[in-house]
């Protein structure tokens, strides 16, 4: 952790717990994060990673804790729920980008819907983050068009197109072909330095070392480690944490 | 079937525009025809006006009634999902023909004298009745079709409840039940003959008066048969037009 340290707090967990029937996928987790903070979260597959995002807002209820996002409380309350969700963006695994919509219409639909921006605005803007993640060319075309790096890419542009504070990514390379792998990351490092607080579950460790400011380590439900990249590739306090990297370490 | 395919929206027009002029222009052929048919065209055009427009009447109703009681089966309100299949239960467990004879019977007993609706109306009513209950199915089956990471996607973009089922889970989900609902429409151009039970003169009436009134019933009825054959393929032809419109972006 770096000068981000020092920063505004902008995502506040504390104690959260969910079960899913009888399975305990987060026990306990706290954790907080500042503005500008780039995260890498890691951890074996079922270890409540992605669970853990997916409460950030509010795609999983969480059952008790509490979280807060930018000092509004993260419950029932739809009218916090709309309040966050505007300022949270969220990329998929899957991109989910809306099949049945081009993709300028893709990135245009909430900024119209949500933020009430006229047409001729959010295509403008839509067009310029198109031009950004290196798309400018495809606007027209529909998902099922793109390749699977292509889909991420937009899918990443949409969610810019909210202008959200905080962008969470959902292992947003493990359904890519290995190829498309680094323009979706090459997005993704950029994003890094423009200031945006980014939380990324992810299996790529290479990019997590690289662009991370904070790496956290889930296992079984709890936050095992959290501590820098650079600490927790060269020296891990706990033995799951030597023996996941051991496992992942081949091939970076 | 290709130049469907190329064309739709072509396609489309043209099917609605032949429609159009089959309906007003088609007593000029046929008072050319031999006796029965050359005496009784204006009659034949008037009975193939009401079928479609009972047709349109009870299938546009129809649509609207599948997507309200298709929603209200996979309602998370209990009462609103047990009304919904109680009236897809009554309705394809009984008769068209009962259900007509009751809404034109028993219906009038209920309402006061100055609310009296015409025979028509009570056709209407009740085949949009039958047919929204066939239609409540194919929409549930389309609303369950559109993928969970759909919903989420538009969700976690700060999309309301309603605007992701208005802008994305309706248009998906009709792309699914489209195939299904237009073959509920065919069946209802045909289904609408029985309203000749309640005295609706639509096109079954006319043929079966003009050929009491001449004694032959052959080429009579073959005519009605070409009539309907005629309104059924406009019929198609507009909707499967309609589902290639709809179909963009989509996996074949």
């Amino acid at each position: 952790m770096t000068a981000t340290a020092s920063a505004k707090t902008i995502i506040e967990a504390r104690e959260v717990h969910k079960h899913f029937g009888s399975f305990h996928a987060l026990k306990g987790v706290s954790a907080t994060f500042s503005e500008g903070q780039v995260t890498a979260i890691v951890g074996p597959s079922g270890s409540g990673k992605s669970t853990f995002l997916r409460t950030l807002n509010r795609l999983e209820a969480h059952d008790t804790g509490t979280i807060r996002i930018d000092g509004i409380e993260l419950n029932d309350d739809l009218k916090h729920l709309d309040a966050i969700r505007r300022e949270v963006g969220m990329v998929f695994q899957s991109f989910n980008l809306f099949s049945h919509l081009s993709i300028l219409r893709n990135i245009t639909l909430a900024p119209m819907r949500v933020r009430k921006m006229d047409k001729a605005q959010a295509e403008a803007k839509a067009l310029a983050l198109l031009e950004r993640v290196g798309l400018g060319n495809q606007a027209l075309k529909y998902p099922v068009q793109l390749s699977g790096g292509q889909q991420q890419r937009v899918a990443i542009a949409r969610a810019l197109a909210m202008d959200p504070k905080v962008l969470l990514f959902d292992e947003p390379t493990s359904a890519l072909d290995p190829e498309m792998v680094n323009e979706v990351l090459g997005v993704m490092r950029e994003l890094a330095h423009t200031g945006i607080t980014m939380l990324a579950v992810t299996h790529e460790m290479g990019f997590a070392r690289e662009v991370a400011d904070r790496l956290i380590f889930f296992d079984h439900g709890v936050i095992l480690e959290d501590t820098t990249p650079e600490n927790f590739f060269t020296n891990p306090d706990h033995e799951r944490a030597k023996t996941f990297l051991a496992q992942v370490r081949h091939g970076f | 079937m290709n130049w469907i395919r190329q064309n739709p929206a072509w396609v489309m027009v043209g099917a609605m525009v032949g429609l159009l002029l089959f309906l007003w222009g088609m007593a000029i052929p046929l008072s050319a025809a031999p006796a029965p048919i050359g005496q009784a065209a204006q009659q034949f055009a008037e009975g193939s006006r009401i079928t479609v427009l009972l047709t349109l009447i009870a299938g546009s109703a129809g649509v609207v009634i599948g997507v309200i009681a298709g929603l209200g089966k996979l309602s998370a309100f209990p009462p609103f999902r047990w009304l919904c299949d109680f009236y897809v239960w009554l309705i394809r467990g009984t008769p068209l023909l009962l259900q007509i004879l009751f809404v034109w019977l028993a219906v009038p007993q209920f309402l006061p004298e100055s609310m009296q609706i015409s025979d028509f109306s009570c056709a209407a009513i009740a085949l949009a009745l039958n047919v929204g209950a066939y239609n409540t199915e194919c929409v549930r089956a389309g609303i369950l079709a559109v993928p969970q990471g759909q919903v989420e996607a538009a969700r976690a973009l700060g999309l309301s409840p309603l605007q992701t089922f208005m802008d994305i889970v309706l248009p998906q989900s009709m792309r699914v039940a489209l195939p299904a609902l237009a073959n509920n429409l065919a069946s209802l151009v045909k289904d609408s003959s029985l309203a000749y039970a309640i005295s609706v003169v639509e096109l079954t009436m006319v043929g079966y008066r003009v050929q009491a009134e001449s004694y032959q019933p052959i080429p009579v009825f073959l005519t009605t048969a070409c009539i309907y054959l005629i309104l059924t393929t406009a019929f198609t032809t507009l909707t499967a037009a309609l589902e290639t419109q709809l179909d963009v972006g989509r996996k074949r």
